[in-house]
């Protein structure tokens, strides 16, 4: 129990309506977002506007899937992302461990340069990447993405894991050790299942950092490996101001994301603290 | 077996250095390296050494000293907001205590949206004409009519207004982080407070803040980084417009070497930024985290 919590009744009535305020209006613009996707497309530009649809329809969500690309790029999003977030946790699980176990000076070093990273604004890297992924005959493809989406999503699969490395004690590897096990079978059949909740909070964020990512879609890809997020940007030039369309893909992409986020919130709410927390 | 261990540890850690330095510190270093060259924008166009040239070139643009003082201008107003509302959020669901739990599930949902999304719902929300956040003012009364404000096209409050969907986004980011260093200010200190009559201003100002100071101050040094890095979520709402009053840094930057096709330049530009970004970040450590001097 919290010494914040307050029990005198007119105070919880306030705070409660106070909450109810705030949570209304952050829940709007995503409702909104979801009720313009079923208006027809006069109604969604409609002046004065309406908060509900006049007549609900589908025809936005076939319209926006039937677009040429579309489908296309939201496959590319799913494996751009997959493939980000098992490069990410191949090189930053390892990485973390033995930062956190080995105590070495190199190790040190290592996590401050990770963290640097995160200042570097993203076209200094984005730009000379596009030289770097034709030399390495991997423009505008998946896999040149992926590994673009990499450099942001390990440095933080490398800061969360170090954090669930912390929590498992020595003993438990020692106790394999003189079992007889070496040290990568302790690492691989011990600590692994133990941090794997720590696992699936980094895999999901390193999913997400790369699901969400723009600038370097932008300047990485043109057509075949081109994201979601680029087409969505794209229904605003291309295809004139499509706001139906726009509103049914962005739902189409995020309502995903934010119910399997919500069902697994106790897990995001530990990996979204826990650097910021615990020191 | 010292010497095993930490060749083992070096084994682990190998791979995802070599990464890193091959994607990012040896981009980086180019990066760097090209501004100090004018460059031709066509791929393996000449490339002639200019020493400081592109430097003294972007410190003497005014559309440079104008999108350096919007990009901190935009990072102030997202923090400052961020912050504000975040703290209060947080103190209200510490004080409902533990019946708050799945309004703290819902309240976090916009950090899984992706910024472009958010950028053009906000546009869409914001939009002269038709857009619903007017209508809605209209309707309740607190505006005569829905082209009073014209938040996107109005260069004196554009800049404030691109800045609302980054704070819709990521205001849930600075709630969870407070509210987990809240449960851990201890119970009995704000107890024994209270018990001595000490008004909740005082306490917030003089007790929980001081002891959230390492919470706080990653919280505001991540967020302040991201929004002085903003990018799409400017770009697809307007552009840098109307009359460039949204052109910040990192928007310079990328037409500079896209549309202008001055690569050289624009590095130079990103390389002024990421400097500044070092420092501000680094004083910033140091003066509201203070590593060392106390638990953080």
């Amino acid at each position: 129990m919290n010494g914040l919590e307050t029990r005198r009744r007119p105070a919880r009535v306030i705070l409660w309506t106070a909450l109810a305020a705030v949570l209304v209006l952050y829940g709007f613009p995503f409702v909104y977002l979801l009720l313009t996707s079923f208006k027809t497309p006069l109604d969604a530009i409609a002046v004065p506007p309406q908060v509900l649809p006049s007549q609900w329809t589908l025809d936005n969500y076939v319209a926006a899937l039937s677009k040429e690309g579309v489908v296309p790029a939201l496959i590319n999003s799913v494996a751009t992302a997959v493939l980000s977030t098992a490069f990410s946790l191949a090189l930053g699980v390892p990485a973390a461990y033995a930062i956190t176990r080995y105590r070495t000076p190199s190790g040190r070093v290592f996590v401050i340069a990770a963290l640097v990273t995160r200042m570097v604004p993203t076209i200094a890297v984005g730009a000379p990447l596009v030289e770097t992924m034709r030399r390495l005959g991997i423009s505008d493809t998946t896999i040149g993405l992926a590994i673009a989406h990499t450099t942001i999503s390990l440095p933080l699969s490398i800061w969360l894991m170090s954090s669930f490395f912390e929590a498992v004690p020595v003993e438990l590897e020692e106790a394999a050790k003189v079992d007889g096990s070496d040290r990568l079978q302790a690492f691989r059949y011990v600590v692994l299942p133990v941090v794997s909740g720590g696992l699936a909070v980094t895999a999901i964020f390193a999913f997400l950092a790369s699901w969400n990512e723009f600038l370097f879609a932008l300047l990485l890809t043109s057509v075949r490996a081109q994201t979601t997020p680029i087409v969505i940007a794209n229904f605003q030039t291309q295809f004139g101001l499509d706001w139906g369309g726009m509103t049914a893909l962005s739902a189409v992409y995020s309502v995903p994301v934010i119910l399997l986020t919500l069902a697994l919130q106790r897990h995001i709410v530990a990996g979204l603290t826990l650097g910021a927390v615990k020191g | 077996m010292r010497l095993t261990d930490r060749r083992f540890a070096l084994a682990l850690i190998a791979p995802a250095a070599l990464f890193l330095a091959a994607f990012v510190a040896w981009p980086l270093l180019r990066f760097v390296t090209n501004a100090f060259y004018e460059i031709s924008p066509i791929a393996g166009g000449p490339r002639r050494f200019v020493g400081f040239g592109n430097f003294a070139t972007a410190f003497a643009a005014p559309a440079f000293q104008g999108a350096a003082l919007r990009t901190i201008v935009y990072t102030l107003i997202v923090v400052a907001l961020e912050f504000t509302l975040g703290l209060a959020v947080a103190l209200v669901f510490a004080a409902l205590g533990s019946r708050s739990a799945v309004f703290r599930t819902v309240f976090m949902y916009p950090l899984m949206v992706a910024p472009v999304v958010a950028g053009l719902l906000w546009r869409f929300l914001l939009i002269d004409n038709f857009g619903i956040l007017n209508e809605l003012l209209r309707r309740a009364g607190l505006l005569q009519s829905t082209d009073q404000i014209a938040w996107l096209s109005n260069p004196k409050i554009a800049l404030f207004s691109v800045a609302l969907p980054d704070i819709w986004l990521t205001t849930s980011f600075i709630t969870l982080v407070l509210f987990a260093g809240l449960q851990n200010v201890p119970g009995d200190v704000i107890e024994a407070a209270r018990i001595d009559g000490v008004r909740f201003p005082t306490l917030l100002f003089r007790i929980i803040l001081p002891l959230l100071r390492p919470v706080i101050a990653v919280a505001l040094i991540v967020r302040g980084i991201d929004a002085a890095r903003a990018f799409d979520i400017i770009l697809i709402q307007t552009n840098g417009g109307p009359q460039d009053s949204t052109t910040t840094l990192s928007l310079l930057i990328y037409r500079t070497m896209t549309r202008n096709g001055d690569p050289g330049l624009a590095s130079a530009m990103g390389t002024v930024y990421l400097i500044g970004m070092l420092v501000v970040a680094t004083v910033a450590i140091l003066a509201i985290w203070r590593p060392g001097s106390d638990q953080a």
